[in-house]
């Protein structure tokens, strides 16, 4: 198991988000994950990615917890330097993209691995130039985000939380920010990845490519997971009625 | 006194005044960082000092607050500081100015997206990595405008220290204008003041086109 999250707990100021939540991910593996707007997706991804901080249950990467409930029900995180050294097994790629601005396209790709990572530059560059490469963006080397359209942005950011060579990828709806027309070309950068067998959790609102590229789906409603299983038995023959009635709004 | 005279006596004055100017710049424009910084503290009671300390430096005029820091010592306790006219002065235009930029750093600080702050976590950044690789940077580029004016309104507040009676270029023209009767030294401080800031903003402008490579 690469992530395998536990009883997950999370409220906001008295609203329950996410009610007993578990599931787990293991190495090679796409899982999609569907549902209403307000049903605790994004905060699931922000809870594994430590961007919010969970009240109970246990969250380990490779086997080893980040955070787990101690005896009085409350959730307890390993220290801050613990957790960078977690920080590195995931990447996450955001809605919005969050590329750096002032930094260049290539600088986007190599600064976190000098940085964080320590890697040589010789060695962060290599790995920046054929991430470019493969995101078919090489040209964009010297050129500033503000510079790229949407598409490219975002396939700047996928290339940038791969340069960490993480043993996960995290994507919170990487496509919504996208004009229509934008949205083919970052999808097939994940389908690629699919391919690769890297390990990858996909927030999305494209059921269609959520049918096509996963291996898991997971439909999420009210903060608890109603219903998972193949792309072919949640999509072909959902067995709730929730899980239903949401998917017959992309039907039609 | 010949106009030359008048020139080259009120050019020692602008000399001292572009050290006051100078000297504010290299104190304040750290020092209002810390104070930015320490505004954001996790504890109240700096966040509350540091409140405080900005709405004084801001509600009261900055005549005020250097014969304060001239004559405080003295009047408040008694202490006689030899050669005090001068660090007073500095002092006073240090934490005033400080509290200005104070407020432009917290500012733009505030209007970097949360968006980066994220972003930099999940790569891994320390917050200290974050700060100076990722914010900071952004932040100057958009202060940029606002500290410009602020650094004019300095080149032009170093004339109050003339409530000091500080021997700068406007102390200076207001003597010679009444010892000589001519409202000559006035228009001398006038150019001298204007030339100052051309250069001035032809500085922060070079400084301003220096990063828009990016926005
Ligand atoms: N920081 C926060 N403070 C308070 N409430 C929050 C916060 N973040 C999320 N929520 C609430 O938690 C619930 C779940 O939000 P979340 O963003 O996880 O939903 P989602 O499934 O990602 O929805 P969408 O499809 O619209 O992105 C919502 O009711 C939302 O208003
Ligand atoms: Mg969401």
């Amino acid at each position: 198991m690469i992530l395998q999250m536990s009883n997950i707990r999370k409220q906001f100021d008295g609203l329950e988000v996410l009610k007993d939540i578990s599931f787990g991910v293991d190495s090679g593996e796409v899982v999609s994950i569907i549902g209403p707007s307000g049903s605790g997706k994004s905060t699931l991804l922000r809870c594994a990615t430590f961007l919010e901080t969970i009240d109970g249950g246990e969250i380990r990467y490779m086997g080893e917890a980040a955070a787990r409930t101690d005896a009085s029900g409350h959730a307890v995180y390993v220290s801050h330097s613990e957790l960078r050294r977690f920080r590195s097994y995931y990447g996450l790629v955001f809605q919005q993209f969050n590329l750096f601005p002032h930094f260049s396209i290539l600088r986007n790709l190599t600064d976190a691995p000098m940085e964080v990572q320590h890697r040589s530059r010789e060695e962060a560059m290599e790995t920046a130039m054929d991430l470019l490469r493969k995101m078919g963006i090489e040209d964009k080397a010297d050129a500033y985000p503000y510079q790229l359209s949407g598409g490219q942005q975002q396939r700047v950011a996928i290339a940038r939380a791969l340069a960490l060579k993480p043993e996960i990828l995290f994507f919170d709806e990487p496509t919504s920010a996208l004009d229509p027309e934008l949205t083919g070309e970052v999808l097939k950068v994940i389908r690629q990845l699919a391919e690769e067998n890297m390990t990858m959790v996909v927030v999305t609102h494209e059921m269609s490519f959520a049918r096509a590229v996963s291996n898991r789906v997971l439909f999420m409603d009210g903060g608890v997971i109603v219903e998972q299983g193949s792309p072919e038995d949640v999509f072909g023959n959902p067995q709730e009625e929730r899980t239903r009635r949401f998917l017959s709004v992309f039907e039609r | 006194m010949t106009l030359d005279t008048m020139i080259i006596t009120m050019s020692a004055g602008m000399l001292e005044a572009m050290k006051i100017f100078g000297l504010t710049l290299i104190g304040s424009l750290p020092f209002g960082m810390v104070i930015a910084l320490l505004k954001k503290s996790r504890f109240a009671i700096v966040r509350g000092i540091i409140s405080a300390y900005i709405s004084i430096i801001r509600g009261t005029p900055l005549m005020l607050q250097l014969l304060a820091w001239y004559f405080g010592p003295y009047y408040l306790f008694g202490l006689n500081i030899g050669n005090w006219r001068f660090p007073a002065l500095i002092v006073g235009f240090i934490v005033n100015y400080s509290a200005y930029f104070a407020e432009i750093y917290r500012g733009g600080i505030e209007s970097i997206p949360v968006g980066q702050y994220e972003a930099a976590e999940v790569l891994g950044y320390t917050p200290t990595q974050t700060f100076m690789r990722i914010i900071l940077p952004q932040v100057i580029k958009r202060i940029m405008p606002s500290v410009t004016n602020e650094v004019i309104t300095l080149v032009k507040d170093t004339s109050l220290a003339f409530s000091l009676a500080y021997a700068e270029v406007f102390s200076l023209a207001k003597q010679i204008s009444a010892s000589q009767a001519s409202f000559t030294p006035f228009v001398i401080a006038g150019v001298f003041y204007f030339v100052a800031n051309y250069l001035v903003e032809f500085i922060m402008n070079r400084i301003e086109k220096s990063m828009d490579y990016y926005k």
